[in-house]
């Protein structure tokens, strides 16, 4: 017997007739509509393909190498990065050690691009060290490229979460109190560092800490004081050592990091990332007079800011605070190290789910990394454009399809192969940056009259 | 047109309406089925036009293949027409997956993914080579049962002979059906949107591309959010498949059965993606030669395993899940021809047995998942850190795991006095829990959801 099914009919009418109610009343609720329709006879060639093939397209290097004089990636005109080139080149020449500190958030932490690009500008300019790490890892997750780390006993207080009140948090922004007992155990991939200085505060009723290099003493430190002061003791391991220990024979001490270093010349790479941050870390949380005699120890000929994915979700802060928070770190770093060549580097892209395999780019990205180009100009930085450089509005979704996979399912972190392709790219314009001022040091001299 | 999306609903409802007005209007089989043939294709269309050319023939070539079947007696011819049915169906399993390594400058896509279609296409030919079914000689019903719609993502696979008994018969949709179906489209729709989303979208997927981002703890929370994501996207998508066919009268065999219940290997096979675990067994497994001796049995298990675990994709990472399971379900049979079949447990030693069972499997999802080697073993490590962070394990999240954990423990008497309460309410009961269904996906459920993660195998 033929039998049409009329109540479940109904329910599929009362069901869709509810839907279009509540769309009605509010729009923003999903409902039946006439595109719906629609859809279900819509192909369009360009998202159905007539054939199981398409035809590979390679994207034009020409338009994304930025090969010509004045790259559209990396943004140096009127000599921005000059006191950093000249360093490079003195690298390159075999007379001079470079040093780079690049602040950054959570790729950063574990040392996702950063650690690519130390292995290849090392590779390209040589390495004078590892360079600066912390002494515990304040996340899970805290790594960097070369080194193993473990410790136990330490209270640790990131710059990010604002645990100590006096602001200071050494060069990396971690500060590290340990009682006796406290110990920290550091290998570098790198047998050849003979170097090792330990960042620390002297205070008053300050504790003792011992260094061994490769399980042999090398000396020890009493961090008493008469006045909180940020400063570093330094250690050698003649021949060179692969582990280091440091161990807190007596309470409390409080440190900052260790930074590893081998006879230059060559470049030495410190990966400063603090995970969830953003730019007021540098503007506001650090304690000015204590940061900048940190950034003097350290003497940088080039300081790299990395921040704006945390302040995407933000939109009133981009707005109205984030330029003034960029240029008071700014202003902080310049006044710190005068001479030192500073570069705003961009967030990379970051995406957001928008529907069924729809990944769009955050509204907010383009907006930051239009601020720092703005600012980086104004305040006579170099600027690198990480989103454009990685391909600009999209890119999330094209990386995520990519295969092996580009970024993380979160849409920010990129994968190591992802971090591998930026820092490449990154490694490349410093490279074109580098060619670019040796041509300029060329025509200069050729310029000058001789001396007869 | 994903499954589960807003499309396909206004697409099933379409399809539903002139199924049964056909029907009601001319009671004639031909039009009914030339319905459901036109929605098949039309939903083929959607992912790649070629698919409009490439299905129907190969399902004429299983077609004739099934009448030669039927007519011929002599074995060699018999064996010929079979190894023809299977050679094509493995060549376009292979093709739609692996062509694209031989073509220099293009790239080779199947966004729908031809193997569900393959595997019920070679029940139908195996079948009658076996004279384990009845062949059909009605070209458009083989072709309506090949092709149908709700099954071609990721299926149930179901026995294509099986299916054109069905759609043969005379159709009939009580309302009790209907509310059925309901149920399981609306659960389905929750499984999906509101638990495998969320905790692939809150932790899974960004932990297992960047394992090194995260701590032990919540590396192992991930791969355990895992276990709960796997069973309900693909048991949603399976409820989703199953109401469809319900509303057109179609009855989908049931693919899981409270898998993480089980107390050891075998029973887990027994109990997840139970169609496929059936068609490896039936037509794979079954296949290989030395089923007499005493060591073969074991090595042809660890080889239909390994095969099984291949068909997701040719990486070492799917080919060490399927090697962990052959191997264990190979240990397993070894133990009981060895010791005799277990007695029934209950109380604690069940409880431990079902806790270890699903810690192994747990183990071998975390190969599944991990898109190589390298991934899978920096998961090992960060898990071997026994690093404590707990900062991407927000409260929300825990709470889905929790309440996703609860619900697979919801036991079958309950599951079914739920179920058949709500197919018995009247049919107003019906739309407004839908309703409800929808505003909660909407308001709830992240926005856009992931596609189905069988849909890609």
């Amino acid at each position: 017997m033929r039998s049409f099914p009329l109540q479940t009919t109904l329910t599929i009418g009362v069901l869709g007739l509810s839907l279009a109610a509540a769309h009605a009343v509010r729009p923003n609720l999903m409902g039946p509509e006439p595109d719906q329709a629609i859809a279900l006879v819509d192909f369009d060639p360009a998202r159905v393909p007539m054939i199981p093939m398409l035809r590979h397209e390679e994207p034009d290097p020409g338009t994304t190498v930025g090969s010509d004089l004045q790259s559209p990636l990396l943004d140096d005109g009127h000599g921005v990065l000059d006191h950093f080139y000249a360093a490079l080149w003195g690298a390159e020449k075999g007379s001079s050690v470079v040093r780079v500190v690049h602040y950054g958030d959570s790729p950063t932490t574990a040392d996702l691009i950063t650690g690519d690009v130390r292995a290849m500008l090392q590779k390209r300019y040589g390495s004078a060290g590892h360079g600066f790490v912390l002494i515990a890892k304040p996340w899970a997750w805290y790594q960097h490229a070369g080194v193993e780390l473990s410790a136990s006993g330490w209270e640790i207080a990131p710059a990010t979460q604002f645990q100590a009140r006096d602001g200071m948090f050494g060069l990396g922004g971690v500060s590290f109190t340990g009682g006796t007992g406290a110990h920290s155990h550091i290998a570098f991939q790198d047998r050849r560092h003979t170097t090792f200085a330990v960042w620390f505060l002297r205070q008053p009723g300050g504790g003792v800490f011992t260094v061994e290099a490769d399980g042999a003493p090398i000396g020890r430190m009493d961090t008493g004081g008469v006045s909180k002061m940020a400063t570093r003791a330094t250690f050698h391991a003649a021949n060179g050592a692969a582990a280091l220990d440091l161990r807190v024979e007596e309470g409390p001490v409080r440190i900052f990091g260790v930074s590893a270093e081998r006879p230059g010349p060559g470049v030495i790479y410190d990966s400063l990332g603090l995970n969830g941050a953003s730019i007021t870390v540098l503007s506001r949380m650090f304690n000015a007079d204590h940061w900048a005699a940190e950034l003097r120890q350290r003497d940088p000929q080039l300081v790299i800011i990395n921040y704006g994915t945390n302040e995407a979700d933000f939109t009133a802060f981009i707005h109205k605070q984030y330029e003034g928070e960029l240029r008071e770190a700014i202003r902080r770093v310049r006044a710190a190290l005068p001479d030192a060549s500073i570069l705003v580097m961009s967030p990379m892209d970051r995406g957001y789910r928008t529907g069924p395999e729809e990944i769009q780019t955050m509204p907010n990205i383009p907006v930051i990394v239009g601020i720092q180009r703005r600012v980086a100009r104004d305040t006579g930085c170099g600027f690198f454009d990480t989103f454009d450089a990685m391909g600009g509005d999209g890119t999330m979704a094209r990386w995520y399809a990519a295969q092996p996979r580009l970024v993380s399912g979160d849409f920010i972190h990129p994968t190591p192969q992802g971090g591998k392709l930026v820092a490449a790219i990154f490694a490349r314009e410093i490279g074109f940056g580098l060619n670019r001022f040796k041509l300029r040091q060329m025509l200069l001299t050729s310029a000058k009259p001789a001396v007869r | 047109m994903q499954v589960g999306a807003g499309v396909y609903f206004v697409f099933v409802a379409a399809v539903f309406l002139l199924y049964w007005l056909s029907w009601a209007a001319t009671g004639s089989r031909i039009v009914r089925l030339a319905v459901v043939l036109a929605a098949n294709y039309l939903f083929c269309a959607h992912f790649g036009l070629f698919y409009v050319l490439l299905i129907p023939v190969c399902s004429t070539a299983d077609f004739l293949v099934g009448l030669g079947l039927a007519h011929f007696q002599r074995p060699w011819l018999r064996r010929l027409l079979v190894g023809f049915s299977v050679a094509l169906n493995v060549a376009l399993l292979a093709a739609s997956r692996h062509m694209g390594v031989l073509l220099k400058g293009w790239d080779w896509i199947f966004p729908l993914g031809v193997s569900f279609y393959t595997f019920q296409s070679l029940t139908y030919t195996i079948d009658l080579y076996r004279r384990d079914g009845e062949p059909t000689t009605s070209l458009l019903t083989y072709l309506t049962s090949a092709s149908f719609f709700p099954t071609l993502q990721a299926g149930p696979i179901t026995r294509l002979t099986d299916l054109v008994k069905q759609f043969t018969a005379a159709p009939a949709l009580r309302r009790e059906d209907g509310g059925r179906a309901f149920f399981l489209i609306g659960l389905g729709l929750l499984k999906k949107s509101l638990i495998a989303d969320y905790l692939g979208q809150s932790l899974v997927n960004r932990v297992f591309d960047t394992p090194n981002l995260y701590s032990g703890v919540e590396a192992l929370a991930a791969v355990y959010a895992y276990s709960l994501q796997l069973y309900f996207d693909f048991s949603g998508y399976t409820d989703i498949a199953r109401g469809v066919g319900m509303l057109l009268g179609i009855k989908l065999p049931i693919n899981f059965d409270h898998p993480y219940q089980s107390t050891n290997l075998t029973e887990f096979w027994r109990r997840w993606h139970i169609t496929f675990s059936n068609w490896l067994r039936e037509y794979l497994y079954f296949s290989l030669p030395g089923k007499r001796t005493k060591a073969m049995p074991y090595l042809n298990l660890v080889i239909t395993m390994v095969l099984g675990g291949l068909w997701h994709g040719v990486t070492w990472t799917f080919a060490i899940w399927g090697l962990l399971h052959g191997v264990a379900l190979a240990a397993t049979h070894g133990f009981r021809s060895w010791r005799g079949r277990p007695k029934p447990v209950s109380g604690w030693k069940r409880a431990a047995l079902i806790f270890a069972t699903y810690q192994f499997v747990c183990l071998t999802w975390l190969f599944f998942r991990s898109g190589s080697l390298a991934t899978a073993w920096a998961m090992l490590q960060r898990i071997g850190s026994l690093t404590a962070g707990f900062d991407n394990l927000s409260a929300p999240l825990l709470g889905v795991m929790l309440l996703a954990a609860a619900a697979l423990f919801v036991s079958k008497q309950w599951y079914s006095r739920i179920a058949e309460g709500f197919a018995r309410s009247p049919s107003y009961v019906h739309a407004m829990a839908l309703f409800l269904v929808a505003l909660a996906l909407e308001l709830l459920g992240g926005k856009g959801n992931a596609p189905f993660v069988y849909s890609r195998f």
